[in-house]
């Protein structure tokens, strides 16, 4: 399916590829010893809603409620997979917003789907990565043998607070309390400051990084589920109003509410359904020790701590940045698109906005970048963005993305992040059909 | 030990003070920018902490920092959390003192200092406590 007449490049990468993997599976055998390390996760099945306005007014006569909401994509998803609701040992949970009046949310959860598990059920919180810490939550319940299926699902809806009000709480996640709050410095000042900064040394301009902006649109105008889908040009970016200088409205995400259910297996459960799925082929984290910024002066626009992911999870994969067909990246605004991909040597540094203007990163391109339409387009439910990044991976690598699928897609590439990049959680990903 | 600018009301969003950081504070009050430094490893903490986040020594001391630095990176923010709404838009940047000691701050005044320009922290006294802030450094006269 979508081998569209590849080149005998591209097939002679895909066989190169597939020997190297041999000698290099994630934990497959390679440390040898305990039991554990032999296994290996895949994602069998997905559900999601549209990513948009969900939540209803706290005063609303008739509400739209998570839970309901999220039941249905539990029951999409498994069906999606392919496998019975006995299968399921664990349930990961991204930790609701404050906004959500159901309090313990995961074992309420359990029993409004009446899933007894044997291996855990958890709701796991850790700001932006929220979603990717509760994907690997349940993949370690595989990788330890507690569960052979665990769900890694969530629900975050926030749009009925407003804005000025939601970054009365959000201010104090991403800053110090007492030495930075005070100046009212919001998440997405910082990433005005990265571009700032990333302006200042290498000569870029707000257009080359608003370009990123129109180039998400793009994509997103293909993708169901994207909260903005209209396509928009360059002028209309530049012409929104300031948000956090340099970047307008259509630069930093919207407020957004979504829902997403992941199925997760033991690779040979997911064999033996003998459906495409997708093989978590390897992960690399990294924390630099610091929020936001330290009081050690640092680079703060390389993003060390994607660089440090990056790396371990490309040798981890036994691949190299060059052997990636697409990346679903963590990137709130635009720069952070630009700065990610540059510290994860999908393009050379310094050069990532201007590979936004030239095409490089656009469906088509060389590697296309945020083929779901980004944080800016395809929206923003932040504790469960990264959910719908393994969305768009998944559908590109089951070959059912539709119109924006990336021909031959094989090896993605998700990141998510906490505070400015602070810490990086990279997956490798691949297709197997 | 840094100018100190009168501001009239409270500050929007006053931080905590702790019996170890109150010295901070109240050395603001009179101008002086103060914090921690390691007698062992001779790196600065900033925020002040009660042992150093280099080496985890507990043996800190306090000493004054000169408040001159540069501008490392700076915004505009038009879009502000409901407490900060009647200050937008509002710029605040990150600094880099002369000691090598990074920090996050306000910037002061409508004079707005170019990327890697020199700037000075000022303390704002307010009627309830102290804030800083930092403004370009003024050419210095020839």
């Amino acid at each position: 399916m979508f081998f569209n007449g590849p080149s005998i490049d591209k097939y002679i990468r895909r066989k190169d590829r597939q020997a190297r993997f041999r000698g290099h599976g994630h934990g497959r055998g390679a440390r040898g010893g305990a039991s554990d390390m032999t296994r290996t996760v895949a994602i069998i099945g997905a559900a999601a809603v549209p990513v948009g306005k969900w939540q209803t007014p706290a005063g609303a006569e008739e509400q739209v409620l998570e839970h309901e909401l999220l039941a249905g994509l539990v029951l999409d998803a498994v069906a999606d997979a392919g496998v019975d609701r006995g299968d399921i040992g664990s349930l990961a949970f991204s930790q609701c917003r404050p906004y959500t009046a159901q309090k313990y949310f995961a074992t309420f959860m359990a029993h409004y789907l009446r899933l007894p598990c044997s291996g855990t059920v958890s709701e796991i919180l850790g700001n932006g990565m929220t979603a990717g810490l509760a994907f690997e939550q349940a993949a370690n319940d595989i990788l330890l043998g507690r569960s052979k299926v665990a769900l890694a699902l969530g629900v975050n809806f926030e749009t009925a607070t407003s804005a000025a009000e939601h970054m009365m709480s959000s201010m104090r996640a991403v800053g110090d309390v007492d030495f930075q709050v005070p100046f009212g410095i919001t998440p997405i000042a910082w990433y005005a400051m990265d571009a700032a900064r990333y302006i200042h040394e290498f000569g870029s301009s707000r257009e080359a990084l608003a370009s990123v902006a129109v180039k998400n649109r793009a994509h997103a105008a293909l993708n169901p589920l994207a909260q903005f889908r209209k396509p928009i040009t360059l002028a209309d970016v530049l012409a929104q109003p300031m948000i956090v200088e340099p970047l307008g409205l259509f630069e930093v995400p919207p407020r957004s509410d979504g829902a997403v259910c992941l199925v997760l297996a033991e690779e040979d459960v997911a064999r033996g359904l003998g459906r495409p799925y997708v093989r978590v082929r390897a992960r690399g984290f990294f924390h630099e020790g610091a929020h936001q910024i330290s009081e050690v002066p640092n680079d703060m626009i390389a993003l060390a701590s994607a660089q440090t992911a990056g790396r371990a999870a490309f040798a981890a994969a036994g691949v190299t940045p060059a052997d990636i067909d697409f990346a679903e990246l963590y990137a709130p605004c635009t720069i952070v698109e630009v700065l990610v991909s540059e510290a994860l040597g999908l393009v050379p540094r310094g050069a990532g906005a201007r590979a936004a203007v030239e095409g490089e990163t656009s469906l088509g391109g060389r590697i296309p970048i945020c083929t779901s339409g980004g944080l800016q387009s395809r929206g923003h439910p932040a504790y469960v963005t990264p959910f719908y990044s393994f969305v768009e991976a998944m559908e590109q690598l089951r070959g059912r993305a539709g119109p924006r699928q990336v021909a031959n897609a094989e090896l993605a590439l998700t990141s998510a992040e906490l505070g400015n990049y602070n810490a990086a959680l990279v997956h490798v990903l691949e297709a197997v059909r | 030990m840094l100018a100190i600018i009168p501001v009239v009301g409270p500050r929007l969003y006053p931080p905590r003070v702790t019996a170890f950081t109150r010295r901070f504070w109240d050395g603001l009050l009179e101008g002086r920018f103060t914090t921690t430094r390691c007698d062992d490893c001779g790196k600065w903490s900033f925020p002040p902490k009660p042992f150093c986040p280099h080496c985890w020594s507990r043996n800190v001391a306090w000493a004054d920092l000169s408040g001159r630095g540069r501008l490392y990176a700076a915004t505009t923010i038009h879009a502000a959390p409901a407490v900060f709404r009647g200050d937008a838009p509002y710029r605040v940047g990150i600094v880099d003192l002369e000691e090598g000691v990074r920090l996050a701050t306000r910037l002061w005044g409508d004079a707005a200092a170019p990327l890697d320009g020199a700037v000075r922290l000022v303390a704002l006294r307010h009627a309830d406590g102290a804030l800083f802030a930092a403004r370009p450094e003024p050419a210095s006269p020839s």
